[in-house]
């Protein structure tokens, strides 16, 4: 079956600057997939690409198994809306709509009507007139929505359209995005550096860190089994441990870490050899404060205690000086009687740890 | 303090009086050409005995103050339309453009805007001579376009610079080509940067002397032309009726654009 | 960031892209054909005219008469400069901080005398200050005087004129300046014990320096070249650089001369706005 979208390869590269390496992926027809990941890693030059903003160095991007290179940015018949409104201010909100339609020769009577249910799409029934100055941010956002959907593109495209907004009116729009999703159906391609954004968003999420894509994957998979240190690390809270690799068994790791505990059966990611460096990764909510004297458990002692509303922070300094945090739920048994300063034992469960090849 | 009115004391006075003068030392001339216009004495005796329209009835039944004012007239429109279509391309490529000497180019496009204009006026007249078009209303149009150029780019570029371009990269993406985009989008967004430039190089060209004295001849005068012509042989009052109506000429376009900026912010 | 209309355009190679440097072209064609062509023209003429050589410029230079001539602009230019300067600063000053409604008027006033046709405005002044004019018969029916003024066709009639002119091209900036400046400063003068006077010559006035040279040099060198108002408000005894450069070229017809004085004001202009850039960064804008 021929995917939806498929990006092939791409590459895009400014002089001696190269903007995106090497990325591929497949998009389903009405998938929200996000790229996700800090500035300068190649998300949005990779949207661009496909938006007819830039020409690839290198690579193939196809739509229904044709390649949307060769067309010509304003007949690819997709859909963008950007951080920046981008409404025509001249115009208003209907005329605003109408455009697109306008430009693909709609009669009016037809215009008309597909204007009024954009507009009811996005919940702003009865704005036809109303210029776009004399609308709040969250409003323009969302007729700048409408009319990117009005022409029924195959593919929407999205360029942090959020980050101007305030984090309430975020949320709020986050929430008429879903369900604007469910109810047209509509590919949508998300840019963000907000994880938790993409987390609320997407079907799939991918991952871009300096030109590439590090993984690509649901959120539950990102978070259960990052591939990369960066994933890790992008995506929900993380600690790391310096340790050694002792021995590799099956894509599962055994390791020693600082005073000379020993771990089994961690899963592994990356190549790495016997005797090796590594590090060893850990999530806060996943470690467990045990009594004192439990062996084979890592010893650490108590910095600091944050409230923190539903859970606790604990920092706290492992034997040979490394720092990680521990997290807690409020009213944790764990908790009565725990004190700065105190000396604890750390443990985890092997599986829900994972080491990470340096 | 010395930067709050209310709290300069005697000074305010002193301030106040030297800027009431200052202001009439600048309006009074405008409004005395004004009122001269309408005197009985031919020689501008002030206050006039009686008052009169008929220094502007001379003006207006001679066709030759007539004709200077039909010729100020066209060669300020052409040189308007000239001055914003080349200046609108000259804007694009400026401020889209990604070249080496970007800068320096601009720097060269505002130079005839603040080189002495004898300077140019006598090279012109030179070069004009060697090639016949002196005298001409193309070697005119051309002068006035060289030094009313510099405004029209200049005000073309600042709106082009405030104007977010992701706007145009929206429309084409709405499925207009770029063309389209910038004739339906674009363009309207500036058009107070269109009709800013237009003004401007109206007036330019419309007010201009110097270059206008050497681009004349016997039979291709602008209006200022002919009153710095008759201004060397006497001073008839007819000199304020025609000056008059250039000073009214600017007053109504300054209004207008002052009306037009409103306008538009709304 | 590129647009996807930049894009476009790497694709396309033949037709006609707007938004590249190539639509600059026509502006560019223009000034270099009719501005500098001419103007390089008509140096080289100074260099020919009657024979090869600087000989038009030994002559420039060298001779009394001449040399009058090009003191007399400067002078002039440096007095009109001084003068707009003295009254522009209060006046700037008092617009920056006056109430909103006047400060509108007054500076609709400057810019009105800014746009109004120089030869009108000149044309006022050359009927004001004649002898029978009406300064002359106030100031004779005051008493002040008995008998009339000589103001035209000599020095004051062109400083005044010429003051005339200037003005608005110090007060716009200035104002602009001076309204840039942090109320606070002065706030903290006064804190610090400084009477008005004080406070004037070391703190507002340093603060404003900035903006007032760049006015001054620019009303000097928009001085230098001016044509007309000297023309007509001046004596034979005062010519002016412009008007010798144009009774050269209309009158004489001598090429090589007239050349050699435009050249001599250019690079004077030149190295005058280089010298504004030198300390001061921004450009002006120029007269006519």
């Amino acid at each position: 079956m021929t995917p939806f979208l498929e990006i092939r390869g791409i590459r895009k590269q400014y002089g001696p600057v190269v903007a995106v390496q090497d990325v591929n992926l497949t998009v389903g027809r009405g998938e929200f997939m996000t790229f996700l990941g800090p500035s300068g890693s190649g998300k949005s030059t990779t949207l661009y690409i496909l938006a007819g903003f830039e020409q690839p160095s290198a690579g193939d991007m196809l739509l229904s198994g044709k390649t949307v290179l060769n067309t010509p940015s304003h007949q690819r018949n997709i859909g963008m809306v950007f951080q920046r409104y981008t409404l025509f201010p001249h115009l208003s909100v209907g005329d605003n709509i109408a455009f697109p339609l306008k430009m693909r020769g709609w009669s009016k009577a037809d215009i008309t009507e597909r204007v009024r249910k954009m507009l009811k799409l996005v919940r702003l029934e009865g704005f036809e007139d109303r210029k776009p100055a004399a609308m709040s941010g969250g409003q323009q956002q969302r007729v700048a929505l409408a009319r990117a959907l009005a022409y029924d593109p195959p593919v929407l495209l999205m360029d942090e359209p959020l980050s101007a907004l305030d984090k309430k009116l975020r949320e709020e729009i986050q929430h008429e995005i879903r369900r604007i999703h469910h109810e047209t159906d509509v590919t949508i391609l998300y840019v963000t550096h907000d994880q938790e954004e993409a987390l609320r968003l997407s079907d799939r999420i991918a991952v871009f860190s300096k030109g590439v894509i590090d993984q690509i994957g649901t959120g539950a998979e990102l978070y259960a089994n990052p591939a990369t240190r960066f994933v890790a690390e992008f995506i929900g809270d993380s600690d790391f441990l310096p340790c050694i690799v002792t021995d590799v068994v099956g894509g599962k790791a055994a390791i020693r870490i600082g005073d000379g505990i020993c771990v089994g059966a961690i899963p592994l990611h990356g190549k790495a050899m016997t005797g090796g460096a590594a590090m060893l990764m850990l999530r806060p909510e996943r470690l467990t404060l045990l009594p004192e004297e439990t062996p084979h458990t890592l010893a650490a002692r108590i910095d600091d205690i944050t409230f923190l509303g539903n859970t606790i922070d604990i920092a706290a300094t492992t034997g040979d000086g490394n720092r990680l945090s521990v997290r807690l739920p409020f009213g944790h048994q764990a908790l009565q009687g725990l004190q700065v300063g105190a000396q604890v034992r750390l443990g985890f469960d092997p599986a829900a740890a994972h080491v990470f090849a340096v | 303090m010395l930067l709050n009115f209310n709290s300069l004391g005697s000074w305010k006075w002193v301030l106040l009086a030297i800027t009431f003068l200052t202001a009439a030392f600048l309006l009074l001339p405008i409004l005395f050409i004004a009122a001269l216009s309408f005197g009985s004495s031919q020689w501008l005796i002030f206050p006039p005995p009686a008052w009169t329209t008929k220094w502007y009835s001379q003006l207006f039944a001679d066709p030759r103050w007539l004709d200077a004012a039909w010729t100020s007239f066209r060669i300020a429109v052409m040189v308007t339309l000239l001055s914003v279509v080349i200046g609108l391309f000259a804007a694009f490529g400026l401020v889209r453009g990604r070249f080496f000497g970007r800068t320096l180019l601009r720097a060269l496009f505002m130079t005839p805007m603040i080189l002495p204009v004898v300077v140019l006026a006598v090279a012109l007249y030179a070069f004009f001579l060697r090639i016949g078009l002196n005298g001409t209303t193309t070697g005119f149009v051309i002068a006035h376009l060289i030094v009313a150029l510099p405004f029209s780019i200049l005000a073309l570029t600042n709106a082009l610079e405030g104007f977010d371009k992701s706007i145009e990269d929206a429309a084409v993406l709405c499925g207009a080509s770029p063309l389209k985009a910038r004739l339906l989008i674009t363009l309207p967004s500036i058009s107070h940067g269109l009709f800013s430039a237009a003004v401007f190089s109206f007036l330019t060209s419309w007010d201009e002397v110097v270059l206008a004295i050497f681009m004349a001849s016997p039979t291709l005068q602008t209006l200022p032309v002919k009153i710095w012509a008759t201004l060397r042989q006497d001073l008839t009052p007819v000199i304020a009726a025609a000056s008059t109506l250039l000073i009214v000429v600017t007053i109504a376009l300054m209004l207008v654009t002052a009306l037009v900026r409103k306008g538009l912010k709304a | 960031m590129a647009s996807p209309t930049s894009a476009l355009e790497e694709q396309t190679t033949t037709r006609f892209r707007l938004g590249d440097r190539s639509s600059t072209l026509p502006a560019l064609v223009l000034i270099l054909i009719f501005f500098v062509l001419p103007v390089l023209a008509l140096l080289a003429r100074s260099v020919t005219e009657p024979v090869l050589g600087l000989g038009n410029y030994v002559e420039l230079l060298g001779s009394s008469t001449y040399i009058k001539i090009f003191f007399n602009t400067f002078f002039v230019s440096a007095l009109v400069t001084v003068i707009s300067l003295l009254i522009g600063f209060p006046v700037a000053w008092a617009l920056a901080i006056m109430p909103q409604r006047l400060a509108t008027v007054i500076f609709a006033i400057v810019l009105l005398s800014m746009w109004t046709n120089l030869l009108a405005r000149t044309y006022a002044w050359m009927v004001l200050l004649q002898r029978t004019g009406v300064i002359n018969k106030a100031l004779l029916g005051l008493g002040i005087i008995d008998k009339p003024l000589i103001m035209v066709n000599n020095l004051t009639g062109v400083t005044i004129g010429m003051t005339y002119i200037m003005l608005p091209f110090i007060i716009i900036p200035l104002y602009g300046v001076i309204r840039k400046i942090d109320p606070a400063l002065l706030q903290a003068a006064a804190l610090c014990g400084a009477n008005r006077r004080q406070a004037l010559t070391s703190v507002l006035i340093p603060l404003a320096m900035p903006g007032m040279a760049a006015g001054g040099l620019m009303v000097f060198v928009m001085s230098l070249g001016y044509f007309v108002t000297p023309s007509l408000l001046g004596g034979t005894s005062n010519m002016m650089l412009a008007e010798l450069i144009a009774q050269f070229v209309q009158s004489l017809v001598n090429w090589g001369m007239g050349g050699a004085a435009a050249f001599v004001l250019l690079v004077v202009t030149l190295s005058l706005y280089a010298l504004q850039l030198r300390l001061f960064g921004a450009a002006g804008e120029g007269g006519r």
